[in-house]
């Protein structure tokens, strides 16, 4: 592990700052990568190319910090005025969960989703079912399944484009 | 492959999150996130949405499955609690699956893995007079407080054992409601299960049975009830 963050480390920070826009942050990242690796790398069965798993994982880390931070500046677009400047530290945690509402609008997207579209995405995002096993259980090929899943996916980014912007004070 | 950035398309993008790219395309996209921030944001939400996606697992939802039985494609459904419906009387997926979206606004209606699985092994059993009792969860909470009891009344019937509407009606303390429970068990979502074929007429005759007599006279005489037959004392239905 180590071995790992004295040969990786330092082109992992510049890649997830490229993504960033900001050094400090992606110092953060690679840092909580290297804690996660730890945990992760037992069931890490593409883990043969140690390079490729780490900047999958790091850039996974990047999105997810990118998401995290719309929300905050939506949020607080949304408060401006009762706020004053700098993110409450304590925004974060709950940034990371959806509130309820939020989750129940997530759920009535996939509920409204066409039935095909609907159980190609539950059983693959949700029931992590590979292609072969969606399709058989749907009863069409491993190729129609992927599309369903992708169809799916579109639509639902579609529906809930609002979901994330219309989140309520926490 | 690199240098798409914002043309790269969702597919690829959705490939990338889900793992299904290959080691060299999902390298040439991870590239790709880092030089395209209008491909960041589009992969951001995505991500976002892949987990809270997640969090739906533990949600409300309903599985439904379909399988093969004597009686033709039969279908079951289940919420958390329990079982919420068996027909064999549908035409198709879809057609029971709308009918499941009806009862069950905003929850996810989708295919079942496998926790469904028991109730078609059990099923199988009782078809094949291998199994007297089924050993599986019902959820009527989403039914009227009536039709409720009626089918809490009819859950308690044994195996071969039959009553009368008006015993049930008098089992749950309206002895007037016989016709009532008629059509509350005429209406009973989870059939075979919540065994409302052990409930007959009054005078012997077996009363009616939602998509046919003949389903009602099977279920007796697989569980021995022949003496209720009368002369058609011959299942019209082959359970091999």
């Amino acid at each position: 592990m180590d071995d790992w963050s004295e040969r990786y480390g330092g082109e992992l920070e510049r890649h997830v700052a490229a993504m960033l826009g900001n050094a400090e942050e992606a110092r953060d990242v690679v840092q909580e990568l290297w804690v996660t690796a730890l945990r992760a790398r037992p069931e890490a069965g593409d883990a043969v190319n140690v390079r490729a798993w780490l900047y999958r994982v790091a850039t996974r880390r990047a999105l997810d910090r990118i998401s995290m931070r719309r929300r905050r500046s939506e949020l607080l677009a949304a408060r401006s005025g009762e706020v004053e400047p700098g993110a409450p530290p304590a925004a974060d945690a709950a940034l990371n969960r959806l509130s309820e509402a939020a989750a129940a609008r997530v759920r009535k997207g996939v509920a409204e989703l066409p039935r095909r579209q609907r159980d190609a995405v539950w059983l693959r995002w949700i029931e992590e079912l590979d292609y072969a096993a969606i399709a058989r259980r749907m009863g069409s090929s491993p190729e129609a399944a992927r599309a369903n899943v992708y169809q799916g996916m579109k639509k639902l980014r579609r529906d809930l484009a609002g979901v994330w912007r219309e989140e309520g004070p926490i | 492959m690199t240098g798409r950035g914002t043309n790269c398309s969702d597919e690829d993008l959705l490939a990338w999150i889900l793992g299904d790219l290959d080691a060299e395309a999902a390298e040439a996209m991870t590239e790709d996130l880092a030089a395209s921030p209008g491909l960041r944001e589009r992969a951001a939400e995505y991500r976002m949405l892949h987990r809270s996606a997640k969090g739906l697992r533990d949600g409300p939802v309903i599985r439904w499955r379909r399988f093969d039985s004597p009686f033709g494609a039969m279908r079951v459904a289940a919420s958390a609690a329990g079982l919420v419906a068996l027909s064999w009387q549908d035409e198709s997926d879809d057609a029971f699956v709308a009918g499941l979206e009806r009862r069950y606004p905003s929850t996810p209606v989708v295919r079942d893995t496998d926790r469904l699985a028991p109730a078609e092994a059990q099923l199988a059993e009782y078809f094949g007079r291998r199994r007297p009792r089924f050993d599986l969860f019902v959820d009527l909470t989403e039914l009227g407080d009536f039709q409720r009891a009626v089918l809490d009344a009819a859950s308690g019937l044994e195996f071969g054992e039959t009553v009368t509407y008006t015993e049930i009606a008098r089992r749950i303390g309206r002895p007037k409601a016989s016709r009532a429970v008629g059509n509350a068990l005429g209406r009973n979502p989870i059939p075979i299960i919540v065994p409302c074929h052990r409930v007959v007429r009054t005078d012997g005759t077996l009363g009616g049975y939602t998509g046919g007599l003949r389903y009602k006279r099977t279920l007796l005489d697989i569980e021995g009830r022949t003496d209720l037959l009368g002369s058609h004392a011959q299942t019209e239905i082959p359970l091999a």
